[in-house]
């Protein structure tokens, strides 16, 4: 997918993804386990509060419970007066502040009904019967509650007419008379308290800006809560229906049934994302919640994560930087060496590549294109100087074949006043020059000298050697008339002042035309065949000798032959027995004596030599061949018929 | 014969009037200035009387020229005595007091039966064991003290169960929920919502609604002393059709309804909420206004309900005597729209 993006935006781009998963990873793992911790402190934290402030409420409470019972001893005392019972009440009530009112309602058989209360109003204790016409207090839970159930009750807190709308919460506890086997209930003795105090307690609570304390009774009903409308008139499971959150009322029924918990819940005053931890207060089976505001709980953690984001983006910005820096610092020399090569590839190697300091990959590649370069530009010098020597060497060689071509006779019929024989020579030479040569020529009236030569170099110092070597031979021929003392005195020639050790391997025969007789010396030549009439080809005799010229005093032996008339004497050089083929195979021997076999009869020497060599050229297929091709082929016709 | 000439004289004056005058077609009930009348509720504001504070907030009675004023009645005062010390026109009551207060020789006369069923229930709860009416054998429970705890007295008779005490029930579910009695007696359309507030899920309960144990007694009906029959029937009916409209109302639009409650829950400073009144309009209308597969009508006392009532009050003891169907609900039989 990168494959497409330059290496500047690959690089940021990749640099991108891998901080951002770096940055991403840290911060997410700074918040995770940070957050863990914070709640797990703050869950001990909020219940340790609620289970606190549950346990003040609860020493008040017991405090009530213990001043109730007091007095509740004192009425049972004073024989049950109502004037002494009134004083017991205002003692009560005057020495314990936290008490707004107190009554001891007298059992009550239905129509008559007494019940003494004193109550505060401002800095004076006043007196009242609560029983009136109106009122008839046993019909109320203060009074019925600790008469039927037989035992102290702490009522649900409501608020207070009488008290000037102050939330209440009243305690009454029944009282009993011993009478007989059993007892008699006296009445109740009951107690009303402000909750006040509490409201001001539970709002001193605060955790952070947003956390708050609320409180509620046995039943559920909110005793304080932030929000006002709630109290008294709400209960947790109202308010869960109201707000239409069912889950609520799961946390309201544990809290009611007096568990401790520490829960995650978005509260009812912002429904903002919240903790409540709640504790309950044994003494009246309320239960205190804490809540806190999830933002301000995880505050620190997502402070010090944000601060771990930013410090990780500020150096991704930073790592980016250095990335688009490195970028540059790769593309810019890889963009000028991009441009410098390509008016390289034009061809103007002079134009100079950009200067890449340092000891890189890149200054590398440059100081590799810089000798490129330089190496072209040597190659290109060199080219032009082999192709100078090339043309130069073609034309000597194009010079040494017109030598080469000159030397040998190369006018057919050579002899066209002489019937007694016919002859025909070829010679093709190599791109290379091979060096080859034949010549004949007649010695006298009767006798002509036929030869072969192959000179051991090639292309122009062969030639010229070749040209030696002819002169030499056709010189020293004359004198000798003996081909082995020839090829004697012409190797002893040669190999005296032979700087350049060339030597040459030679063939050379003298037939006398009146009666076929032939003598011959051969130098290290390949030995030429005679085709009979019949078609039947040989070998002449081999003979002692070596190459010409290559070391002084050699000897050469000299042999005989006669040649019947129509017989075909044919020479040749190895440039015909060691043509070679695509498959690097010789022409061979076998192969041209076939050829030669196949040619019996009156066919002119011409075509025969023609026809050898088609067979070499068609076998070789147009591989090059090194050596030069040279056949000689003379067929002896006997003395014509006078 | 001068009698005759002076009535037929007076006919044709009065047909000719509107005739004179066509373009004054007002009708002659805004001419007049509203009448003052005044109700009692028997209870304090709540979604039980849902209907009349639409009635009133809707301007239902002042268009049939009624300027209405609520009371209302509470733990310490009965709303029948408003009528006996002429402080209230009209006051609300349960069919069964109000048959013991005529059988007492007050003239009451029902001018409409608002709640037609029977919405009263024993609860326990499902943890002491109590599944059928008949675990009550035995068991503690507490009963409505005087009219209310009629019909349950009656089912406990006619079921022959003896309870091993009764207590008093006031005005609260306290002693059930402190668990001083196994069973209570209840309201549908209020305490058994008091206890789900509290907590108590519908599945903690167990519930033996009165209807389904032979006593479906009508609960609330509109009354007034023969007097203010006798004098004012137009004012009787227009405040019954002006009510039957303002409960038509309602349960066409609760939200409203329950706004018009909620405003005199909050003046009255009740410790009540506003799912709790929801909860009563939406139980209480079913018993006001009928459904599809209801027999009775709305407004109308069922003589087969009176007779019903009539005949466990009897054989309960309270009462001795009845008045005919047609004398004590006079607006019955005569199908007033």
């Amino acid at each position: 997918m990168f494959r497409n993006l330059r290496i500047g935006p690959r690089l940021v781009l990749l640099t991108l993804l891998g901080g951002s998963l770096v940055v991403g990873t840290i911060t997410g793992f700074c918040y995770f386990f940070g957050s863990r911790q914070i709640e797990q402190d703050m869950r001990e934290k909020a219940i340790s509060v609620a289970l606190g402030t549950a346990s003040q409420i609860e020493v008040v409470q017991r405090g009530v419970e213990k001043v109730l019972s007091g007095c509740a001893a004192r009425i049972q005392d004073s024989a049950a007066s109502p004037e002494r019972v009134a004083t017991i009440l205002q003692d009560t009530v005057a020495k314990n502040p936290e008490i707004f009112g107190a009554a001891f309602a007298y059992a009550s058989d239905g129509s008559r009904q007494h019940a003494p209360y004193v109550y505060r109003s401002g800095a004076h204790l006043l007196r009242k019967d609560l029983a009136t016409d109106n009122y008839h207090y046993d019909v109320w839970d203060w009074y019925t509650l600790p008469r039927d159930l037989q035992r102290p009750v702490w009522s649900e807190p409501y608020f207070d007419k009488g008290g000037g709308g102050t939330l209440m919460v009243t305690y009454s506890a029944p009282l009993y008379q011993a009478e007989g086997s059993g007892r008699k209930l006296l009445g109740v003795v009951t107690c009303n308290v402000s909750l006040n105090w509490l409201t001001t307690l539970l709002k001193s609570i605060r955790f952070g800006e947003t956390g708050y304390a609320f409180l509620v009774s046995k039943n559920g009903a909110y005793i304080c809560h932030p929000r006002q409308d709630y109290v008294v008139k709400e209960t947790l499971f109202s308010a869960a229906e109201e707000a239409g959150r069912p889950e609520l009322r799961t946390i309201g029924r544990r809290m009611t049934a007096g568990e401790t918990g520490f829960i995650p819940l978005r509260n009812l005053v912002s429904n903002a994302p919240s903790h409540l931890a709640f504790a309950p207060v044994p003494a009246t089976g309320w239960s205190v919640s804490v809540v806190v505001s999830d933002a301000e709980l995880l505050a620190p953690v997502v402070s010090l994560s944000r601060s771990v984001a930013a410090v990780g983006a500020a150096g991704f910005g930073i790592l980016l930087l250095i990335t688009l820096f490195i970028a540059r610092t790769i593309t810019r020399p890889v963009r000028l060496l991009d441009e410098a090569t390509a008016t390289l590839a034009l061809g103007d190697l002079d134009a100079p590549l950009p200067n890449i300091p340092g000891n890189d990959e890149i200054a590398h590649l440059a100081e590799s294109f810089s000798r490129m370069r330089i190496e072209l530009k040597r190659s290109m010098a060199e080219l032009q100087r082999t192709t100078a020597a090339k043309q130069k060497i073609e034309s000597e060689l194009e010079i040494a074949r017109s030598i080469q071509m000159s030397l040998v006779p190369r006018t057919f019929p050579a002899f066209p006043d002489r019937p007694e024989f016919d002859l025909y020579a070829e010679l093709h030479p190599a791109r290379a020059i091979g060096g080859d040569f034949y010549d004949f020529f007649m010695l006298d009236q009767n006798r002509i000298c036929i030869a072969i030569g192959d000179v051991s170099d090639k292309g122009v110092p062969a030639a010229l050697f070749m040209a030696v070597v002819r002169t030499f031979l056709k010189a020293i021929w004359r004198d000798e008339e003996s081909p082995a003392k020839t090829l004697r005195r012409l190797n002893d020639e040669l190999a005296e002042d032979n700087a350049t050790c060339m030597f040459v391997t030679l063939f050379c025969a003298v037939l006398d035309l009146r009666n076929g007789s032939m003598r011959y010396a051969c130098g290290g030549h390949n030995l030429p065949y005679i085709l009979g009439r019949d078609g039947t080809v040989r070998c002449i005799k081999r003979l002692q000798g070596v190459t010409v010229g290559a070391m002084e005093g050699m000897i050469f032996a000299e042999g005989e032959e006669r040649m019947v008339p129509g017989e075909v004497f044919f020479l040749y050089t190895d440039g015909i027995s060691e043509a070679m083929n695509q498959a690097e195979e010789l022409f061979g021997e076998e192969r041209l004596k076939d050829a030669l076999q196949c040619f019996a009869g009156e066919a002119s020497v011409s075509d025969l030599v023609e026809d050898v060599r088609n067979r070499v050229e068609s076998f070789t297929d147009g591989a090059e061949q090194s050596d030069d091709l040279t056949m000689v082929a003379f067929r002896y016709l006997g003395l014509p018929e006078r | 014969m001068m009698t005759r000439f002076i009535l037929i004289l007076s006919t044709c004056i009065v047909l000719a009037v509107p005739l004179l005058f066509p373009a004054t077609n007002s009708p002659a009930a805004t001419e007049r200035p509203p009448a003052p009348v005044t109700i009692t509720l028997q209870w304090l504001p709540q979604s039980q009387f849902a209907g009349y504070y639409v009635a009133l907030d809707k301007g239902f009675y002042r268009k049939r020229g009624l300027e209405v004023k609520i009371r209302h009645a509470g733990p310490e005062q009965d709303s029948l005595a408003s009528l006996v010390d002429g402080s209230a026109d009209f006051a609300t009551t349960f069919l069964t007091p109000a048959l013991r207060r005529r059988d007492s020789r007050l003239p009451l006369i029902n001018i409409a039966q608002i709640v037609h069923r029977s919405t009263t229930m024993l609860i326990a709860r499902k943890q002491s064991g109590i599944s059928s009416i008949m675990d009550l054998n035995g068991k503690r429970i507490s009963l409505w003290k005087g009219d209310l705890g009629v019909p349950f007295q009656a089912v406990l008779t006619s079921h022959e169960i003896t309870p091993s005490r009764i207590f008093d029930q006031n005005y609260s579910v306290n002693l059930f929920l402190l668990g001083g009695v196994d069973a209570c007696s209840a309201m549908y359309y209020n305490e058994y919502n008091m206890l789900y507030q509290t907590g108590l899920n519908e599945g903690d309960l167990v519930t033996f609604p009165l209807r389904d144990y032979g006593a479906d007694i009508p609960e609330d009906g509109i009354y007034c002393l023969e007097s203010t029959w006798n004098n004012r029937p137009q004012q009787c009916r227009a405040f019954r059709q002006a009510t039957l409209e303002g409960w038509r109302y309602a349960l066409a639009h609760p939200e409203e309804a329950l706004h018009s409650v909620m405003k005199r829950v909050f003046d009255a400073h009740l410790p009540t909420n506003r799912s709790h009144m929801r909860w009563m309009l939406e139980k209480i209308l079913p018993a006001i206004i009928p459904g599809t597969g209801d027999s009775w009508q709305a407004g109308v006392l069922s003589p087969d309900d009176y007779a019903k009532a009539v005949e466990l009050m009897k054989r309960q003891g309270i009462i001795h005597r009845a008045p005919s169907y047609e004398s004590f609900h006079p607006t019955g039989g005569s199908h007033v729209p």
